[in-house]
């Protein structure tokens, strides 16, 4: 890919709408070699961006997804203990084949050692993703997901990863990217990444769309509904998201909310729909009634956009009684 | 082009964004790529490499037209939309008025703006080049706009036009004439307020970054501590908290530890016909597992504060955080950390509870806490109290806190307070301090750390 243009050309094929902002990182990431980290709240499209880059550059899709407790053997290799018993034991007639003759044990341990080769061979070696990453005889794309949700000590592991692209499994050597990877991390903050993390990478910042980009997305992949009403929803979530909640509604929601009143076959969006639908939009209790209530207010108008008014409501809401103190 | 990059990169480094040579290197490469005839792809390009946390770029967005800014709009040229008959009027009209007109409306009305030198001139009659606290761009701007005499630049404008209209132009011609002025006076209004940006950034970019030096703030106690030096220890905290993070995984990969657990082992190794490949430990949980009690009152803010970005920093080496603030009733404040990032969190949650005047009321809050929130408690869980203990001669409840440690699996407390405070007037401390597993004196950032080092001992 050329140009940045091209880059944002190839996403909306996959049905990707990337800001010229995206575009211009991804093409920048692609032409340094270097990782990609996005960031941003939950539901915005991070690990869909990874998926559309894969599709869009024609290359696999090699996926980890990060957890509490994630080590390198669930991230990089691990040996076929199972099978290279399995091994042994149908091999055993070979080996005392192998082993007639010998005269004394260690004699038979020489010749056995060797023959290990065949045991500790690419044979025997399970290679999770950062391995059949670098490992791939085809150009690969490498989306590692929710980075923040490991440990630090995996992130500094990934460190030697990431800046050569090659892995060592000290029984074999090591192995070289044979294709550099590109890369995409994705994190959303729940924890500070490291310096030398960020330091490696391209960073982003992906936040919820704008109205115009939202409803662009909706139309795109929800394109049977009436378009008065995608406009409808897109900008009642817009709305829900200045109030002041506990989560707020992400563009997957926003898509499934679309897809609800496709099915619901709504032909406006009134307030029969909305009590229905809502908790497919939002998701606490406590979010629920704000929302309710904040949505009765009338629909503020363009104009006094920032002074919504809606704002204001958490903390109204929270000097409402708490339950009565029992001495 | 290569130098503004560095005046800008040192200017971030200035106002304390951090950028190290890799990244300086890679956005020398980036800019390559992208060319400089789209400013928006050059922004863009630079902000990716440099810019590598959400809270800076706020100072990107601010600096960025500082340095690259084009020098401002171009003024309009009169020639371009006035006849040649209208411009010899002009030039007239000007030789008429030679006495009377200043020098700035002679060069706007022939589209000429003042020179860099001259302004520059006017810059250091100002004192631009000798920064000090206070001046703002805004300030300066209109200052030196004074200078160049823009106050009298609306009288001239008019006496222009009417010598004009008596030398009888036309009224298109005078309209004309009248809105080549007006938006020559506004770009030079933009010129010169770029100017000043640019001359006060490069001042800015000449100052020796921070220094991120606080270690003897940690020792200052945090009710005297002011704004400026808590924003430069709040910066500290993170790397306090890489320190003790370093220090509990080690812990935890000891504890890993040599125990075998024999069912497990047995269980994981039946797939190879009993041979144990694959053998499996016991696990402690060495991760703790915490419910925070805050005193969010006046007098605790700062302790808080620094207590709860601690634990945000950790959150990797923690099972489960819970936290609660309470004055004179128990909120869960949980939530709010989960989804954002102290520097928000924080102030947000101390928006919520509005303090009052002496309606600290623990002894109430800790029944209340049993009674809503004490499913946030088992024998796993350590519980922390953040106080002063002060609970304004209300009940202290001590059979509640009782209740709270036999279901806990530890108590710790943390005071602000010097111990010798400890009883006086309304302090109910030394009633809760021997039902606590251990209590801590947290007046400044060192003890607190030791505190919270302490927490991960997991004794």
């Amino acid at each position: 890919m050329n140009s940045v243009n091209e880059v944002k050309d190839c996403l909306a094929e996959q049905q990707y709408i990337a800001t010229d902002e995206i575009a211009t990182v991804l093409f920048l990431a692609d032409k340094l070699g270097k990782p990609v980290l996005a960031e941003g709240p939950a539901g915005v499209g991070k690990t869909e961006l990874g998926k559309a880059w894969a599709a869009a550059a024609e290359r696999e899709l090699i996926r980890l997804q990060c957890y509490e407790g994630l080590d390198e053997t669930k991230a990089l290799y691990e040996w076929e203990y199972a099978k290279q018993l399995l091994y042994t034991q149908l091999l055993r007639d070979k080996l005392s084949d192998l082993l007639t003759g010998t005269q004394t044990l260690s004699q038979a341990a020489d010749r056995l050692a060797g023959e290990e080769d065949v045991f500790f061979s690419e044979r025997f070696l399970l290679p999770r993703p950062l391995l059949r990453a670098i490992h791939s005889d085809k150009p690969s794309l490498l989306l590692i997901d929710e980075i923040d949700r490991s440990d630090a000590e995996f992130e500094a592991f990934l460190l030697e990863v990431l800046s050569d692209f090659q892995v060592s499994v000290p029984e074999l050597g090591t192995f070289k990217a044979k294709h550099h990877p590109l890369v995409v991390l994705t994190s959303n903050n729940t924890r500070e990444l490291s310096e030398a993390l960020k330091r490696r990478c391209v960073y982003i910042y992906i936040d919820y769309p704008t109205a115009d980009a939202e409803l662009r997305i909706v139309r795109l992949k929800v394109p049977d509904l009436n378009p008065a009403l995608a406009k409808q929803a897109v900008e009642l979530v817009q709305r829900l998201r200045r109030m002041d909640l506990k989560k707020q509604p992400s563009v997957s929601e926003t898509l499934d909310w679309a897809k609800a009143l496709l099915l619901l076959n709504a032909k406006s969006i009134d307030r029969q729909t909305l009590e229905r639908t809502l908790t497919v939009l939002v998701k606490h209790e406590s979010d629920v009634m704000r929302a309710r209530r904040g949505l009765d207010r009338p629909a503020p108008s363009v104009e006094d956009d920032e002074d919504d008014g809606l704002d204001d409501l958490g903390p109204a809401i929270r000097r409402i009684p708490y339950p009565p103190r029992n001495k | 082009m290569d130098d503004r990059i560095i005046a800008f990169i040192a200017g971030l480094r200035a106002a304390g964004v951090r950028v190290s040579l890799a990244e300086t290197e890679d956005a020398m490469k980036a800019t390559a790529h992208m060319g400089v005839t789209d400013r928006n792809a050059f922004k863009t390009a630079l902000k990716t490499t440099l810019i590598k946390e959400r809270a800076d770029e706020p100072i990107y967005e601010t600096l960025f037209p500082l340095y690259f800014g084009s020098g401002g709009p171009p003024l309009l040229q009169p020639q371009d939309s006035l006849t040649p008959d209208q411009m010899e009027m002009l030039r007239a009209a000007l030789r008429a008025l030679a006495g009377d007109l200043g020098e700035l409306l002679r060069k706007l009305s022939q589209g000429l703006a003042p020179s860099r030198e001259e302004l520059e001139r006017i810059a250091r009659q100002m004192g631009l080049d000798r920064p000090r606290r206070g001046q703002n761009q805004q300030w300066l701007t209109r200052e030196m706009l004074r200078r160049l005499g823009m106050q009298d630049l609306l009288d001239q404008i008019e006496r222009l036009l009417q010598q004009l209209a008596q030398m009888g132009m036309s009224a298109e011609g005078l309209q004309k004439m009248r809105e080549i002025l007006d938006a020559n006076r506004e770009a030079l209004e933009g010129q010169v307020k770029q100017f000043v940006g640019q001359t006060l950034a490069r001042q800015l970019s000449a100052q020796p970054p921070q220094k991120m030096d606080g270690q003897d703030l940690m020792h200052r106690p945090f009710n005297s501590l002011t704004e400026s030096e808590a924003r430069e220890l709040r910066k500290q905290v993170s790397r306090l908290a890489a320190r003790l993070r370093a220090k509990a995984s080690l812990r935890q990969k000891h504890g890993k530890g040599p125990t075998l657990d024999a069912k497990r082992t047995i269980r994981a190794n039946v797939r190879f016909g009993g041979v144990p490949f694959d053998i499996r430990h016991k696990r402690r949980h060495l991760k703790p597992k915490l419910a925070i009690i805050c005193d969010v009152s006046t007098s605790m803010r700062q302790v808080v504060d620094f207590l709860l970005r601690l634990v945000y920093e950790m959150q990797d080496q923690i099972a489960k955080a819970r936290s609660f603030a309470f004055i004179d009733h128990v909120e869960e404040i949980s939530d709010e950390f989960t989804a954002g990032r102290p520097d928000v969190a924080v102030p947000k949650v101390l928006h919520q509870i509005p303090p009052g005047y002496y309606n600290t009321d623990l002894g109430s809050s800790l029944d209340q806490f049993t009674h809503d929130y004490f499913d946030s408690v088992d024998n796993r869980t350590t519980i922390i109290v953040v106080g002063d203990g002060r609970n304004n001669y209300n009940d202290p409840r001590l059979d509640r806190f009782e209740e709270i440690k036999r279901r806990a699996r530890r108590l710790l407390w943390m005071n602000p307070e010097p111990v010798f405070e400890w009883g006086t007037g309304d302090s109910d401390m030394l009633q809760y301090a021997p039902l606590c597993d251990s209590v801590h004196q947290v007046s400044n950032l060192a003890e607190l750390t030791a505190a919270v080092e302490h927490l991960f001992e997991g004794r």
